[in-house]
């Protein structure tokens, strides 16, 4: 009997650590500054974090700007179907406040406290300033209210436990700076902020470790498309990936679609280039930059 | 005697060979596709300022670009889904109508950009750039990704 209850304890010891070591943990209001939002600012966040490339409604005559969502992303781990984020208060992200939307771009926690997955891209948008997040929600604000429905994800098991979600946090949510860069250089510093930050580069051009986290060690080396058939291409700057292209080269792909050797842009990165082409010419030469200046990889 | 039959055979099986590599869809299409950017380099490098405003040169590459829109169509046929390293995509032939359409829509703006027979660079802009797009407009959803 004794034993019995020692065993008894133990497992629920074991449970209540499970639930407390994958809770959702977000910010509450006081973490929050006070702060008057630039929509104009927020409108460049809008473009460089890309929310378009899969929040938008996938009805073919909807326009460019309605974030209805509904995008079924095919993945290793099941369906993913991207959800509604324009202001319609209830099935979008009307109601909600900026601490709301900070908690969900830093934390991955929804306004109910439930883990996201990192199919959104969490593990970068963790980088950006509050300030940038602040203005982007307002300029989110400003975009037209879709009704769409949200439909389930449906993955397969053992994804589809989302408590497991906190684990992956532990493990891959950093928001410290992947690569090192001397402090003075504000160009570089820009490139960096726009390419491990909003711009989630490394999200598809990293490969994955075990664990589902970006592999630092082979960051940017190119890897294999999370969404399909073949292979998302190396951007060091290594014989691989873009040692033959200048900075110029760089800005000038972004800005049009084209390479050096006027192959266009294709797959998903379309969409990218094109949110690219709309950020100020200093933004696209601030990532061509930083990517001529990380460790070139194999 | 074998002499004689080698002068025969030997000709004959190199005569095949030839016709059977110039009648793989797959090998074709990929020399097309070279012709094609191989023509845009010519248009983007002047629209990019390496290379000085040819209206002739121009409109030799825009008439690469016609012979593509006019044959392209019929070079992705079933049974050419894969080898060679193609990096045409699964949805060309799961969507047919959908790639025709951009398709279509790359004749469309090729057949417009030579009606308005460029002759300046300012032109040539207005002229290939609708054409630039659509261009990229079949490479999103009908090309794999790939490497560099």
């Amino acid at each position: 009997m004794k034993r019995l209850l020692i065993a008894a304890g133990l497992v629920a010891l074991a449970v209540i650590s499970i639930l407390w070591l994958t809770r959702p943990v977000g910010l509450t209001a006081e973490d929050l500054p006070g702060y008057t939002a630039n929509r104009e600012n927020g409108k460049r966040m809008f473009f460089a974090g890309g929310c378009a490339s899969c929040h938008s409604s996938t009805g073919k005559d909807s326009e460019p700007l309605a974030l209805g969502g509904g995008l079924a992303m095919h993945t290793p781990f099941g369906e993913f179907r991207v959800p509604n984020i324009s202001p319609d208060p209830d099935n979008g992200i009307g109601n909600w406040t900026l601490l709301d939307f900070v908690n969900a771009m830093w934390k991955g926690v929804s306004p109910g406290g439930r883990h996201y997955y990192p199919a959104f891209p969490y593990a970068s948008y963790s980088r950006m300033s509050f300030e940038d997040l602040a203005d982007l929600k307002a300029y989110l604000d400003t975009l037209p209210a879709v009704q769409s429905n949200n439909v389930d994800h449906s993955l397969k098991f053992p994804w589809n436990i989302r408590p497991g979600i906190g684990l992956w946090k532990r493990v891959n949510l950093d928001n410290s700076n992947v690569i090192q860069l001397p402090d003075k250089d504000e160009l570089l510093l820009r490139g960096r902020y726009l390419v491990e930050g909003p711009g989630h580069c490394g999200e598809c051009h990293t490969p994955r470790d075990w664990t589902g986290g970006m592999n630092s060690a082979r960051w940017l080396a190119g890897a294999p498309n999370p969404d399909g058939e073949g292979k998302i291409p190396n951007i060091t700057p290594h014989d691989n990936g873009l040692a033959g292209w200048s900075e110029s080269d760089i800005n000038y792909y972004l800005s049009s679609g084209f390479t050096p050797d006027f192959d266009t842009v294709g797959g998903s990165m379309v969409k990218v280039q094109e949110n690219m082409a709309r950020l100020p010419a200093e933004d696209r030469a601030a990532i061509a930059a930083y990517l001529k200046n990380i460790p070139p990889l194999d | 005697m074998f002499k004689k039959l080698a002068s025969i055979v030997l000709p004959l099986l190199f005569i095949t060979n030839t016709a059977l590599a110039g009648s793989d869809p797959i090998l074709a299409r990929q020399d097309m596709m070279e012709d094609t950017r191989d023509a845009a380099k010519v248009i983007g490098g002047m629209l990019k300022g390496e290379q000085p405003f040819d209206a002739e040169a121009a409109m030799a590459a825009l008439h690469v670009w016609k012979k593509t829109a006019a044959e392209a169509g019929d070079m992705f046929p079933e049974g050419s889904e894969s080898g060679h390293e193609t990096e045409a995509k699964a949805t060309i032939w799961t969507d047919r109508d959908g790639f025709n359409n951009k398709m279509a829509d790359f004749g469309a703006a090729v057949d417009a950009a030579l009606a308005a027979n460029p002759d300046s660079l300012e032109a040539l802009k207005g002229a290939a750039g609708p054409v630039f797009k659509t261009c990229k407009g079949c490479h999103e959803g009908y090309r794999v990704e790939k490497e560099n």
